[in-house]
């Protein structure tokens, strides 16, 4: 850095005039980008890995040590009849891979597009052939690899671990929908966690508003939302898309859960579908604001 | 030479604002400074002709409408951002190669050519730290590598100099310099640091208040008053009383010293046969270049 002034090292360089990726394949790199950044340091996708293959391990320990022992206290079958570990363990499981997930979201998503308008970057992004749907389709994309990555894998892994344990091949095969119901449960926490914080992020032009307020609202403002319904055992909670994930797995595997509330499936539904809608409307009209000041004082 | 960008009728409005009015320009050059006091409208047409903001008119980079092919355009041309602009946890080599990638570039040749870029600014150690740990003028050179990592044909520069200290000034001027023959583009200069453009401009575009009030060489800008010092043997107030009567600008500076600025075509043989007719004997006629500054403000005050 400390060359004299006016003297410039010439390493040969020349134009470039190879083929170039066609600006509609370039949200591939964005997406890279934000893998390859989560990725680095030790407390985001790593931490969320960790505990992934934690959970995994505990439930699959538990289904597969103690097959026939009762499932905790408080879960039962719908029918109110007590359930064996290994029936239990799969859906048992799914809160806690959210766990994981919501440190991804926290560390990765609840920052990355403020983190953007915070550094300047955008005005990288505006002077190249990055449209906002690039960006948004990148973001996306990275993000739904990250947390989809801890919230299918391991329990897709303990759901053909229990099917394993089944010594009946008929048995097996009248179990086999457990697959679709992980893979949808799986499905709506991955938009769920990927997306709503992204629109968080989306909202601020600094990190730590965007951090502070996606924590104020998914611990403070949800939590206050599913104690309020379950207070008074109404559908009120499906405005927390946690409340509404629970009640998701409770109908999709057949569970009868103590203090939790239940309210139907399509509302349940509706819920992540309307909070990943106006995620995505947040998401979209943003960026796009954050593209048209990308740079200049006009 | 062909023109590197051409504008006709150029009107961008936002509302009932108008921040383009009408440009007309044709631009040639290897470094071009681009220059006008805040608000002059220099950011609104370099959005325009990168295509990200739709405009009325016509504008052309490179020969290609900025309008229809934008994102060629933007392909084709490297932007360094005068404020900070960077990507958080990446060093500098990742960040000239990423965005190498975003330009169309395969990963291999987009990281080997972050690695001739940060050479070529002169960027060594450090390179593999986070940017977030840079100097203010080590953050410029990144960001003017990160403009070139792409091979660009046609570079701006938005206030480069903006933040430095003499030195890293000086060093940033001569890296500019340096980039039309070492890098065979055309380099646009935004600044209003009028002695940046002095040391290395060779054509200028002076913007105000939406309009362009000057396309050409900085040699023509300079001169374009037409300014002479003349010095007399006495009476320099008769001699600028007949010369103003003829339509020329005088400003008497002593008994015997005048500066005089011709109007029109006229030639210094009017000032020759003004001293004739007045019986005067003119002792030196000099002729006076402007300072860029003052040049700069005759432009922009003349409609001010």
């Amino acid at each position: 850095m400390s060359e004299p002034a006016g003297i410039i090292r010439d390493l040969g360089y020349e134009r470039y005039a190879g083929s170039r990726r066609a600006p509609s394949k370039r949200w591939r790199v964005l997406a890279r980008q934000q893998i390859a950044s989560a990725w680095q340091p030790w407390w985001q996708y790593k931490t969320a890995i960790a505990i992934a293959v934690i959970v995994t391990a505990v439930f699959g320990g538990l289904m597969y040590f103690f097959t026939d022992s009762s499932m905790f206290r408080g879960f039962r079958w719908v029918s109110n009849l007590p359930m064996t570990m290994s029936d239990g363990a799969v859906p048992a499981s799914l809160q806690w891979f959210r766990r994981a997930a919501f440190v991804v979201s926290t560390a990765t998503a609840a920052t990355t597009i403020a983190g953007d308008r915070e550094s300047g970057a955008f005005a990288l992004y505006v002077a190249r052939s990055t449209r906002p749907v690039d960006y948004i389709v990148g973001k996306v994309a990275a993000m739904l690899v990250l947390v989809g990555s801890i919230t299918i894998i391991g329990p897709l892994f303990l759901a053909l671990l229990r099917l394993g344990l089944f010594d009946d091949t008929t048995v097996l095969v009248a179990h086999l929908w457990i697959v679709p119901k992980v893979l949808a449960v799986g499905a709506l926490t991955t938009i769920t966690y990927a997306i709503v914080p992204l629109a968080c992020s989306a909202l601020f032009a600094t990190r730590a508003q965007a951090l502070a307020v996606w924590a104020a609202y998914w611990l403070v403002a949800c939590s206050i939302v599913a104690l309020l319904g379950a207070l008074t055992s109404s559908w009120f909670a499906a405005f927390d898309p946690a409340s509404a994930l629970d009640s998701i797995i409770d109908q999709l595997f057949g569970l009868h859960m103590v203090r939790r509330v239940r309210f139907p499936l399509d509302l349940a539904v509706g819920s992540i579908v309307v909070h990943v809608t106006v995620a995505l409307a947040i998401i979209s009209i943003c960026v796009r604001r954050a593209h048209r000041r990308g740079f200049g004082d006009a | 030479m062909s023109p590197v960008i051409e504008l006709a009728a150029l009107t961008k409005r936002f509302g009932a604002v108008t921040a383009l009015d009408g440009i007309d320009a044709r631009v040639t050059g290897d470094v071009i400074g681009l220059l006008g006091p805040n608000g002059a409208g220099k950011s609104t047409l370099l959005k325009c002709l990168l295509g990200v903001l739709a405009f009325e008119g016509s504008a052309r980079v490179l020969g290609l409408s900025s309008a229809q092919n934008g994102a060629e355009i933007r392909d084709r041309v490297g932007y360094m951002p005068e404020q900070e602009a960077s990507v958080f946890g990446l060093d500098a080599v990742q960040l000239c190669a990423f965005v190498g990638e975003l330009s169309g570039l395969p990963r291999a040749e987009a990281i080997q050519r972050a690695h001739v870029a940060l050479d070529h600014v002169g960027f060594d150690d450090k390179r593999y730290q986070p940017i977030e740990s840079y100097s203010t003028g080590q953050k410029q050179r990144v960001k003017l590598a990160q403009a070139l990592v792409h091979s660009p044909e046609l570079l701006f520069l938005d206030e480069p100099t903006s933040g430095l200290h003499p030195r890293a000034r000086d060093e940033m001027l001569a890296l500019v310099a340096e980039l039309p023959r070492r890098c065979s583009c055309t380099v646009v200069l935004s600044t209003h640091l009028l002695p940046d453009v002095e040391r290395v401009c060779d054509h200028a575009i002076i913007m105000h208040r939406g309009r362009v009030r000057f396309v050409g060489t900085v040699d023509e800008l300079r001169r374009g008053g037409r300014a002479f010092a003349v010095e007399v043997r006495d009476d320099a107030e008769r001699l600028a009383g007949a010369l103003a009567s003829a339509g020329a600008t005088c400003r008497v500076g002593s008994p015997t010293k005048l500066a005089v600025e011709l109007p029109g075509d006229a030639t210094t043989a009017l000032v020759f046969d003004k001293a004739h007719e007045l019986g005067l004997q003119i002792r030196s006629l000099d002729v006076e270049r402007e300072t860029i500054e003052a040049a700069f403000l005759r432009m922009i005050g003349a409609t001010a």
